[in-house]
């Protein structure tokens, strides 16, 4: 026989014969096929996080179209992706972290959200009733004891903390891009820290965003931190840092 | 145990009498970064490769070695998601015991609950094996001792054993160095030597993980400087 599997290990997540698991490997796949990338950045006292906005006909709405959301007043979420998929994360999300307010009487931190996240997505791939949801989603809050933090969860139940991270079609070059930033400059402030990651977006595109291409979402310690919130930035603050970015080259 | 539509198992045999699923498992761990356990005559350690994907990783997220119990630590190689699953129910396992006789639980007991776990997830509908092997250290009334689960739920008591990717040579090379005599520090230092064999690169508190537990019964990963101390001793 040459080949050993059952002819199932592509279809449900059972081992093939090297032991690996195709399905969730087709699912980072399916990551790509939103056709967009995103990028996120932890400086010293903030987290950001920003993401191509494409829409794809001009008729939808661009106001109803949108991959950042609010998990609670703390934590937000950057879900790369199948659009259903993402839903149903971020339903995920918003009910753990309020059934862990509710019982325990303060805010859930973000790296045990980002682990009950991991740990659903790994009983997704240990079952073969339920496919992997084809996302990957980016945490960023900060926690009281730890400072700012950044997780990213993947179809696979792999969960660990970042200083930097890309997901999507250009993630290699996006690494690359912000392995070497990072090792020039650690300990970034926060307006540094969103002209990285919205430069190294750029950069690894080879495009210049207006403000209505892209999503920035940031939670930021500090004075303009306006108390840890997590906040989606406005076209304003967004072209802000578009017109530095441009001055600068 | 989740509710699932499959109400036949995915692990079956094959022509030949084998299940095909658990060596496909097994083949997952052996792809896993490298894993030992050495057991003393007067403790245990163990020791894995820390393997971070990238150098943009915050490496004080990542923990190996888990501990269970306080006297009892366990590390894997393969799947570190499955890993998870298996620490939880483990946990849960030692916390029930101890609810009931008010002792921690023993060793053996441990391992025996943890693999017939392994070993439900290879006979159960729709699921698939774990893709990991366990190495669980513990000190208990018996002594010190050390025990390997592999994904089929089959589990051993060992006096020196490695998994994952260079298992082969680090189990040669455990085979030469070993004896029964040896105390809990020489035990270290081997872990390390054996660990060093195949990494590629230095090894530094930074890159592996080791934990101990002693005559008193505590188990504790060693810190980063702790690790290098170890590291320069063995230099």
């Amino acid at each position: 026989m040459s080949r050993g599997g059952s002819g199932y290990d592509r279809h449900i997540t059972i081992f093939s014969p090297e032991g690996r698991l195709f399905q969730v490997e087709y699912a980072f796949k399916a990551v790509k096929t939103a056709g967009v990338t995103s990028i996120a950045v932890r400086g010293k006292d903030s987290v950001v996080f920003v993401t191509q906005k494409k829409v794809q006909d001009k008729l939808i709405d661009p106001s109803s179209v949108t991959r950042l959301f609010k998990i609670t007043k703390y934590v937000g979420m950057l879900v790369t992706g199948l659009p259903a998929d993402t839903r149903a994360i971020v339903q995920q999300a918003r009910q753990q972290a309020a059934d862990f307010r509710f019982k325990f009487g303060y805010e859930i931190p973000v790296d045990y959200l980002a682990k009950v996240l991991a740990d659903k997505a790994q009983v997704y791939t240990q079952h073969a009733y339920m496919r992997p949801l084809g996302v990957v989603s980016m945490l960023i809050g900060i926690d009281e004891e730890r400072g700012p933090q950044l997780f990213k969860v993947d179809p696979a139940g792999y969960y660990v903390g970042y200083k930097a991270t890309a997901v999507g079609v250009k993630e290699t070059e996006a690494h690359n891009f912000l392995e070497k930033k990072l090792k020039a400059t650690p300990g970034l402030s926060y307006d540094e820290a969103v002209i990285t990651a919205i430069g190294a977006l750029q950069s690894v595109l080879s495009e210049e965003f207006k403000a209505a291409d892209l999503e920035v979402g940031v939670v930021c310690d500090g004075p303009e931190g306006g108390d840890r919130a997590f906040r989606v930035l406005s076209t304003e603050d967004v072209d802000h840092f578009l017109t530095i970015i441009s001055e600068r080259d | 145990m989740a509710e699932s539509q499959y109400s036949f198992s995915l692990t079956t045999f094959s022509p030949s009498g084998k299940l095909v699923q658990i060596e496909y498992a097994l083949n997952a761990v052996a792809a896993g970064a490298t894993s030992l356990g050495i057991s003393a005559a007067d403790g245990v350690v163990i020791a894995t490769e820390k393997k971070l994907p990238s150098a943009l990783v915050d490496e004080t997220t990542v923990q190996k070695i888990m501990t269970i119990t306080p006297s009892i630590g366990v590390v894997y190689s393969g799947m570190g998601p499955d890993f998870r699953v298996l620490v939880r129910r483990a946990r849960k396992t030692a916390q029930t015991y101890y609810q009931s006789y008010k002792e921690h639980i023993p060793v053996a007991q441990l391992v025996r609950e943890t693999a017939a776990v392994m070993q439900e997830f290879t006979q159960t509908g729709g699921v698939r094996p774990f893709g990991v092997s366990l190495m669980m250290a513990g000190y208990d009334d018996n002594g010190p001792q050390l025990y390997q689960i592999d994904p089929s739920g089959s589990y051993f008591a060992w006096k020196a054993s490695a998994i994952g990717k260079n298992m082969t040579n680090a189990k040669a090379f455990l085979e030469k160095r070993y004896s029964d005599e040896v105390g809990i520090e020489d035990a270290v230092h081997t872990a390390l030597l054996t660990l060093k064999e195949g990494f590629e690169g230095q090894l530094s508190g930074a890159n592996i993980e080791v934990g101990v537990v002693g005559p008193n019964r505590s188990f504790k990963v060693l810190t980063e400087a702790e690790v290098n101390d170890y590291l320069q001793e063995v230099e």
